[in-house]
């Protein structure tokens, strides 16, 4: 059975091209251009996934809204963020409402499609608990790359798919220094140097709720950063 | 000239006040003056008529009995005291009494004054009389030129021994006749001597102790100066002298006596004692008051000038001051004013009253008016004109303040600071508040312009992503070869517009960066020693050298945003540098702040350049450049270096091989 992807955006082109490119991925799509068309159809049937643009017709957040609304009616459904907005407030408001990515519009559709397929995968690693995966342990860390879990002195730390593809990169090769771009192509994101760096401080913040003494990531000014045991 | 200046002027018109002041002060002098002439000449007139008729007080002679039979035939040919004889003695009034020395020293100086009688040549004696208070003062100076004591030690009365002697006589107040004479044996004190026949005709030479004097020879005769009390005295007085050339010799009599019986000749003119008193009754202070005859000698006085100048020499400074500025020159100090003494029946003038005041009183008066109108006025003055200059200072304050906000409210690079808020009502604060207005406005229109270019992007980034995911699509789907070069130009395209994209907005993700990032303690050299270590790796054709200090160079503020801002500099000295070159970056401290330097060797920046290299959006390549650029790095290295507190400057080296970034990070 396909996959349902649904996609709320308002720009008929866009949704268009995207609902393209999901089909010829093998996927089943929904498009829907508001916020109501989008619930009422959620309503009777739950998507496998959900790109969801933040700016909605005349809702200028009406995605943080369906994000919220979509949340509340399940909690695993992976839900990710797409727009022209690049704004770091924006992204840190999405990510807290649930959204499992927050990715700008300039990504590729390659990209877009790579990020669905990963997220789906750790979707269904998750329902499945008891094939193991690829685990990386380094100290405290535990990296459960099938399932994208990050767990810390067996803590879950809630990552996003970026955060836990850039602390993958980091910890899989503890004391090598990696660069923003090696980052971002592991996380499979174009993004700025600024971006990494926030991206980075969130990391560290989610890691340091649970330890406050945690400090694994370090930077080396000028090259990037490095995971230390 | 300054607002300051100006307003002090202003408050020195005010002086005004104390000038017309003066002027006031001079009129009312002149119109106290003149009431002060009016109301003497009342007073003297007022004492004038009190002394109507008192011919016994000028004259001593008592007023004749109103039922005198006589009287209006004796009248009507006038007062007899009014026709002087040749024989009549008029006292002077003097104002202290002569020491009786036998000295004229202590007599005034006045040669009208004396009486002259003479015999012939040689005998001739000239005599002053003069009233103080109740006695009557005789100087006698007699031409002798052989004066002769009488013999000493024996009886007054035996002629043998008689010398020079001098006989007195006058009525006394009864008008009886009486004579006393005065003989001496030695210079020195003399008192007079009475002749008394007793019952049985013997003759005695009673001494007269009322009548006392000093007898003192002088060149060519003698001396003699003695007082009468005026109370023995009526109207006639005389003096005969006998001048003797041997003792016991028949003498040459002569003077105002009759010879034969030594009865008066002459009268003696001379006020009452109780004049003198009279007049006292209306004295004060600065007033002088003086009764003269018709001829204008002088009757009886009371005088108490003296007593108003006392007072009025202990002027304060000031006073004296401001007097310089009112008193005219040549002012009268004394007021004066007279009126005649007439009769009983108010037809012939028998004195003249003579008033004089001093000055003093009423210059006191316009002194003590003029003092304190003057203070007054200046303190007046004085206050306006503080209150002015103050008022100007606080105007000229308030109006610098305003001009430095409005100075310093728009940057150089066009950044707006807040401007101070005023709750000032008046037309300052008006213009405070419009200034305020303006550059609120100026402000959002600012912020507008520098949040346009991330607004842009964000319209021009949907677009964008149809022609990105279209040419996605397109990739999959069955493109003749012969399109796909168009194709790979497309996609081209669309990537070089997306790099614009997001440097367009660069400039606000680092705002917002930097707006979000937390400042900590760190030493600067290690983070620029890592990040030029790998800039040499990102740039092999460039060389880099670092100078840093040896001691850490401890500041507050986000390494992260520090290396970003090192980044920024280095693409820029990268890109205006040959290959090969070195470029220095140098780590300085001076005493408030670090700084760093990054020089490139390379063109020279233009001199219009300088100011404006650190704008956004603004750039001065020269040359094809595959880079999209938008000038924002040294944007980004101005808001990183504003965020430490500090600033960025560009200059060219010293030898002008290159330019030198300078960034001052605030310690």
């Amino acid at each position: 059975m396909k996959r349902l992807v649904a996609i709320v955006e308002d720009e008929p082109a866009i949704r268009d091209n995207y609902a393209a490119a999901f089909m010829r991925e093998g996927y089943a799509v929904r498009t829907y251009a508001n916020r109501a068309q989008a619930l009422s159809a959620f309503a009777a049937r739950l998507p496998d996934l959900a790109v969801i643009d933040i700016s909605l017709e005349d809702e200028p957040e009406g995605g943080f809204e369906l994000c919220r609304q979509l949340r509340a009616l399940s909690a695993e459904l992976p839900i990710i963020f797409l727009t022209a907005r690049d704004s770091e407030l924006d992204a840190v408001s999405g990510l807290r409402l649930g959204a499992d990515d927050f990715l700008t519009k300039d990504l590729s559709l390659a990209h877009l499609i790579a990020r669905v397929n990963a997220l789906l995968r750790r979707v269904d690693a998750l329902r499945r608990p008891d094939t193991p995966g690829e685990i990386v342990r380094r100290g405290a860390l535990t990296l459960d790359a099938e399932r994208m879990q990050a767990q810390w002195d067996g803590q879950v730390v809630l990552l996003s798919l970026t955060e836990f593809w850039i602390v993958h990169a980091l910890a899989r090769h503890p004391g090598h220094v990696r660069n923003r771009q090696q980052l971002m192509d592991a996380a499979n994101v174009v993004l700025d140097d600024n971006t990494i760096t926030s991206h980075v401080k969130r990391i560290r913040r989610k890691f340091q709720s649970i330890d406050p003494k945690f400090d694994a990531v370090q930077t080396v000014y000028g090259m990037g950063y490095r995971w230390v045991e | 000239m300054s607002l300051r200046l100006k307003l002090l002027l202003l408050g020195l018109a005010t002086l005004v006040l104390p000038w017309g002041g003066c002027q006031y002060a001079r009129e009312m002098e002149s119109a106290l003056r003149e009431g002060e002439e009016n109301s003497l000449q009342a007073v003297s007139q007022t004492i004038a008529a009190s002394l109507q008729g008192r011919t016994d007080l000028l004259y001593r002679e008592a007023p004749p009995p109103a039922n005198a039979p006589d009287a209006p035939a004796d009248e009507s040919s006038g007062h007899a005291f009014l026709q002087s004889g040749p024989y009549d003695l008029k006292p002077l009034a003097l104002t202290a009494a002569p020491l009786l020395d036998g000295y004229s020293d202590d007599w005034p100086h006045d040669p009208s004054a004396w009486a002259y009688f003479a015999k012939d040549d040689r005998h001739r004696f000239g005599i002053l009389t003069g009233v103080y208070e109740r006695m009557l003062y005789v100087l006698l100076e007699v031409r002798d030129e052989h004066p002769l004591f009488d013999a000493p030690g024996t009886n007054p009365l035996d002629p043998g021994i008689f010398g020079d002697r001098v006989w007195l006589g006058f009525e006394d107040s009864q008008g009886e006749q009486r004579q006393v004479f005065l003989a001496a044996t030695a210079p020195g004190a003399v008192t007079a001597r009475g002749i008394e026949t007793g019952e049985y005709g013997q003759q005695s030479a009673p001494l007269e102790p009322r009548i006392r004097g000093a007898w003192q020879p002088m060149s060519h005769g003698y001396r003699i100066e003695l007082r009468v009390p005026l109370s023995m005295l009526g109207n006639g007085f005389g003096v005969l002298v006998d001048d003797r050339d041997a003792r016991g010799a028949e003498p040459v009599s002569y003077g105002t006596l009759r010879s034969d019986d030594l009865h008066t000749l002459g009268r003696l003119i001379v006020a009452a004692p109780e004049l003198t008193a009279y007049l006292a009754q209306f004295m004060q202070p600065g007033l002088k008051l003086a009764v003269t005859t018709p001829s204008g000698r002088v009757l009886a006085r009371a005088d108490a000038l003296a007593q108003m100048r006392g007072l009025g020499s202990e002027t304060p400074i000031l006073a004296r001051l401001y007097r310089r500025f009112v008193d005219r020159p040549g002012t009268r100090q004394l007021l004066e004013s007279s009126a005649p003494v007439y009769d009983r029946d108010h037809k012939t003038v028998i004195g003249e009253l003579e008033v004089t005041q001093t000055a003093n009183r009423w210059i006191r008066l316009r002194d003590h008016a003029l003092m304190r109108m003057l203070n007054f006025s200046l303190s007046t003055s004085a206050v306006a004109v503080t209150l002015m200059f103050a008022f100007a200072a606080w105007l000229a304050l308030r109006l610098s303040r305003l001009r430095q906000a409005s100075e310093s409210a728009l940057t150089r690079s066009g950044l707006i600071t807040s401007f101070p808020e005023t709750d000032a009502r008046d037309e300052l604060g008006d213009v405070a508040r419009g200034f305020s207005t303006l550059l609120q406005r100026l402000n959002e229109y600012t912020s507008y312009l520098r949040t346009l270019a991330g607004k842009l992007a964000h319209e021009i980034r949907t677009p964008l992503t149809i022609v990105r995911s279209s040419l996605d699509n397109l990739e999959s789907e069955q493109v003749p070869p012969s399109a796909r070069a168009y194709l790979e130009r497309a996609r081209q395209g669309s990537e070089r517009l997306n790099a614009i994209l997001i440097a367009m907005g660069a400039a606000t993700r680092v705002e917002e960066a930097i707006g979000g990032a937390e400042r900590v303690s760190f030493d600067l050299a290690p983070v620029l020693e890592s990040a030029v270590a790998a800039y040499r790796g990102a740039f092999p054709e460039r060389a880099f050298r670092t100078e840093l200090p040896t001691e850490p160079v401890v500041i507050r503020g986000a390494p992260d945003l520090i290396v970003q801002m090192l980044d920024k500099l280095i693409d820029n000295a990268v890109d205006f540098s040959p290959a090969a070159a070195l470029i220095s970056v140098r780590l300085r401290l001076d005493a408030q702040a670090a700084l760093i330097e990054v020089d490139n060797p390379g063109p020279a920046l233009a001199a219009h350049v300088q100011g404006r290299l650190f704008e956004s959006l603004w750039q001065s390549r020269a040359g094809p450049d595959s880079r999209p650029h938008f000038g924002l790095g040294l944007y980004i290295v101005r808001l990183i270096a504003e965020f430490h507190g500090g600033e960025a400057t560009a200059a060219n080296l010293p030898d002008g091989s290159g330019v030198r970034f300078v960034v001052r990070l605030a310690r």
